[in-house]
């Protein structure tokens, strides 16, 4: 029923205290022959909010502890996560990962483990974040204001409804190669969605804000601006003819217009689509993938960005990865099972959504670099086209085809923005579209977003200026 | 001293202790009425790359969702930390966010959750090494690449074993648990030929016994599905004739199934409204239930979220929406009973279990001439919708989906290279020209091969 008190001390508090019991831990899987183990312990204390109209209707806390425990031998590895966080229940998870690569907890020899190196803790300047943050009282008043907002500005609104998130998570990462880390993060989003109901029309419109590492932000949130941009385009969509499909150029918008280039192309340059044989640039370092015009980084370093970290989920710094530079592939973004596999660096963008994921190369903030061109010189150049102001989500087949949803589009005619237009999607492969960027505009700028993959869903930064892709399918009716 | 509700090797959840510390601690706490749920899973899964183990992953998982009520207004927490701290932890957190609790919208207990439950056959399987896991995946993957010279890896597989235990219990004695096993494997394969885009396709089996697993079929699926999209050709954009397989009729119908969720008519979040509920929405041949007790659904909880207990329910009869899945909320404002579709939740959620789509018995199709195994005419086979997390509109009716599938023309495939579909889920319920007799089992339903006219495709030629 119960563990046994003598087996039951507890990974609980997250500081120099657990070293004696990790060291513990690691020499014991050394012992057994592993090449590296590497052990993840995490807790997290969340909360999310949901305002329909004027009520609260949902408010739900979560706690979570949890730890994951890797084991690599030669360049494979074994993954066991466990919600125990007792001695025992840890040792049960080393004794399996161990025993999924062949090998047993030895009693004898214990001196292949030189320790852990010096704790690097990143969270302590962040200590306060969870109290600095708002409380429910505080986030429940911010969103009802949201949603009286909305209801002043427009009477076709039949849904109006914003919710707030605050995901707050701890984490120490040790591993046999000395790293000894721990870090505190914090990350809000707010979303607002509407739908507008006029005589037999309907539309939906919805925007979502996020960032880390700022207690703030959910105050800071300009509930007036993000009012009157949702009801814009909601009215605007409630007036929406279906496009008419074809292949024609299109002109997408800054902030997450920047999420095909993540989902077509920065997925495809994670070594874990090269392990797996299906990115189409494997071979392609130093050549040229794209127009001379894209130039495209990944990187975790930006203030407040959705997608920043102080350290990854394996305890490396991120870094700057210049992706491509007018063109050519410069680098890929990689983890250590990524760099043990295929060579690739790591860039420190090992990642996983919670402890019962083994962390991966993933993205962290990722965008086109801004050119020269101001936004109005790139719909000019169009006589007939598409210009998608606002896109939805999307997906990325294994061998590199996507498509994406248009939540906000008008039609291009004569170099001028004309009638609004919804059911379009757009279609494509990134090695064929990435060679038709052909013109970047002046106003980068970046948008959160969540991204699914092989080690959960993670918080992310998308973005671009607005971009020309010369010729692109556009999916309708 | 520090307790943990799960057993140390195992990680199966202790009801006993459970209720009983739920009991102590609301009685410490001045909480008269509480309930939970709690969910815990073991968990094996292997991956392979060509003949080496890729990853191999273990997992226990633990968590429960408590609410409270609290004067009225109810509150929830959930936790994966099984101390008896951290079930305090939670039980404080309901207590603060019952604070914000909206009393407009409290749910109570179901009626129905100290009912006789019906009885799902749920044997436990024998449990298997990783090292069978692994020896059959990696054979697996032999065996699909020497299908066809063109295969050249299986970049996405997995084979799993899972141990999922379910438990409802509440202050007024409702004490509902059920244990299963589930096995699954997915193989979804990659071919390249010269001078010619790759191509890929996969398909899943799910049993609850390992043994069981039909991985041979799941072998031929894909490789018969990738070696017919080897050759590939651009359609032009225009309407046409579909025939949806199974998978991805059911795949459509899911996407929408808010049609029938209480839930989201109440909250305007659905194409219906309350008084859709015995209108014609769709052709007289149409059937579709909801049957989560279906012995061919795998996975199957004899109750739901809130100790409901699971039941079949039909919601499209001869093209009529008949019923509606409902929480114990939504059944009350309804005034019927709840159907055993919901979460546990301060405000709970609705969603289907194992949907069914069926002719109707004495319906005639609009034609009947029509066959996947024999038309001549030129008609676009549907095998599987992508993208539909952000290619439907749920609440406008309206879609744009990519897909995988063929052009057909005097019964021979070609595939297609790459194309979406789009309409109305509305106007395609009612442009169903022909519902075929024989009704396939796939892993997330059943339903025959579906029929529709005249429907918009976007090609690249």
């Amino acid at each position: 029923m119960l563990t046994k008190h003598s087996e039951n001390q507890l990974f609980h508090t997250f500081d120099e205290t657990l070293r004696p019991q990790i060291e513990e831990l690691l020499s014991l899987g050394k012992s057994a022959g592993a090449d590296l183990i590497e052990i993840f312990l995490e807790k997290t204390d969340n909360i999310s909010l949901l305002a329909e109209q004027d009520d609260i209707s949902n408010v739900s806390p979560s706690f979570g502890i949890g730890a994951g425990i890797r084991v690599f031998l030669g360049k494979k590895d074994g993954f066991v996560s466990t919600n125990d966080l007792s001695k025992a229940g840890l040792l049960f998870a080393l004794s399996q990962a161990l025993g999924m690569l062949g090998l047993e907890i030895a009693t004898q020899n214990k001196h292949n483990f030189e320790g852990l190196d010096s704790l690097k803790d990143y969270g302590i300047k962040k200590k306060n974040w969870l109290k600095d943050s708002p409380d429910i009282n505080e986030s429940t008043i911010k969103l009802l204001d949201s949603t009286k907002l909305l209801s002043s500005k427009n009477k076709n609104l039949e849904v109006r409804r914003a919710s707030y998130s605050r995901s707050w998570q701890e984490v120490v990462i040790a591993a046999t190669d000395g790293v000894f880390a721990r870090d505190i993060r914090l990350h809000q989003t707010v979303g607002m969605n509407v739908i507008a109901i006029k005589d037999k029309n309907r539309s939906t419109s919805a925007r979502r804000y996020g960032s880390s590492g700022n207690p703030n932000d959910l105050r800071n949130w300009d509930i007036n601006k993000s009012a009157i941009e949702l009801n814009e385009s909601a009215e605007q969509m409630l007036n929406a003819e279906y496009v008419e499909a074809g292949q024609m150029p299109v002109v997408l918008a800054n902030k997450f217009g920047g999420v095909i280039f993540h989902e077509a192309c920065g997925h495809l340059l994670e070594t874990t689509q090269l392990e797996r044989g299906t990115s189409p640039f494997h071979d392609k370092v130093n050549k040229k993938i794209a127009n001379t015009a894209v130039c495209a980084v990944d990187e975790g370093l930006s203030n407040y960005a959705f997608g920043s970290l102080s350290m990854d989920d394996e305890g490396m710094e991120p870094q700057n990865t210049l992706l491509i530079e007018n063109g050519i592939l410069k680098q890929f973004i990689s983890d250590r099972a990524g760099a043990l596999r295929t060579g690739h660096p790591r860039t420190g963008s090992g990642r996983r959504q919670n402890f019962s994921f083994a962390a991966a190369s993933r993205m962290r903030n990722t965008y086109i670099k801004q050119g020269t061109y101001s936004p109005d010189k790139l719909i000019e150049s169009i006589d007939k086209g598409l210009y998608c102001k606002s896109m939805g989500g999307g997906s990325v087949g294994p061998t590199g085809q996507f498509n994406f949803s248009v939540e906000e589009g008008y039609l291009i005619k004569n170099g001028k923005l004309d009638k609004p237009v919804k059911g379009a999607t757009l279609i494509g492969e990134a090695k064929e579209i990435l060679p038709r960027i052909s013109m970047c505009a002046n106003d980068l700028d970046l948008a959160a977003g969540f991204c699914g993959s092989v080690s959960g869903s993670i918080n992310v930064t998308v973005g671009q200026p607005h971009i020309k892709v010369d010729s692109i399918t556009v999916g309708g009716r | 001293m520090t307790n943990n509700i799960t057993t140390k090797t195992n990680g199966e959840l202790n009801p006993v202790f459970l209720n009983q510390l739920l009991d102590k601690y609301s009685n410490e706490l001045d909480i008269r009425k509480w309930d939970m749920g709690a969910s815990s899973s073991t968990d094996i899964s292997v991956q392979v790359q060509n003949g080496n183990a890729k990853q191999l992953k273990g997992s226990q998982r633990n968590s429960i969702t408590l609410r409270v009520w609290n004067k009225n207004k109810v509150g929830i927490t959930s936790t994966s930390d099984l101390t008896d701290k951290g079930i305090m932890k939670a039980m404080k957190g309901a207590i603060e966010a019952s604070l914000y609790g909206n009393e407009k919208e409290s749910p109570e207990f179901s009626s129905l959750a100290k009912s006789p439950l019906k009885d799902i056959s749920s044997k436990l399987s024998k449990s298997h090494s990783i090292d069978q896991l692994l020896t059959i995946l990696k054979r697996a993957e032999k065996q699909l690449i020497d299908t066809h010279d063109s295969i050249d890896s299986v970049p996405y597989n997995g084979l799993s074993e899972s141990y999922i235990e379910r438990l409802y219990i509440n202050s007024d004695g409702a004490n509902r648990f059920m244990k299963l096993s589930q096995s699954s494997i997915y193989l979804y394969a990659k071919s390249e030929e010269k001078n010619k885009k790759p191509r890929s396709a996969g398909a899943i089996r799910i049993n609850s016994d390992l043994e069981k697993l039909d991985i041979n079929s799941c072998i031929d699926e894909t490789s018969k599905k990738i070696i017919s999209h080897l050759n590939y050709k651009a359609i032009e954009t225009k309407k046409y004739l579909i025939c949806f397989t199974p998978e991805a009729f059911l795949q459509l119908i899911n996407a929408f199934s808010s049609m029938f969720n209480a839930r989201s008519i109440i909250d305007g979040l659905s194409l219906m409204n309350e008084e859709s509920l015995g209108k014609q929405i769709a052709v007289k041949s149409l059937n579709i239930s909801d049957e989560g007790l279906h012995p061919d659904n795998i996975g199957a909880f004899s109750f739901d979220g809130e100790g409901t207990p699971t039941q079949n329910i039909n919601l499209i009869k001869s093209g009529i929406l008949s019923n509606l899945l409902h929480s114990e909320a939504t059944a009350r404002k309804f005034g019927v009973a709840p159907t055993g579709h919901a979460g546990l939740g301060a405000k709970v959620s609705v969603s289907p279990d194992w949907l069914v789509v069926s002719k109707s018995k004495g319906e005639m199709d609009m034609d009947e001439t029509l066959s996947v195994k024999s038309t001549l005419q030129e008609y676009i086979l549907i095998d599987e919708l992508s993208a539909l997390h952000s290619g439907v509109k749920a609440s406008q009716g309206s879609f744009s989906l990519p897909f995988d599938g063929w052009i057909v023309k005097d019964s021979k495939r070609t595939s297609i290279e790459a194309a979406t579909v789009a309409g109305d889920i509305i106007k395609v319920l009612n442009s169903i020209v022909k519902i075929e007799k024989e009704k396939i089992v796939t892993h997330q339903g059943i339903s025959p091969f579906v029929w529709v006219e005249n429907m918009s495709i976007t090609g690249e030629a």
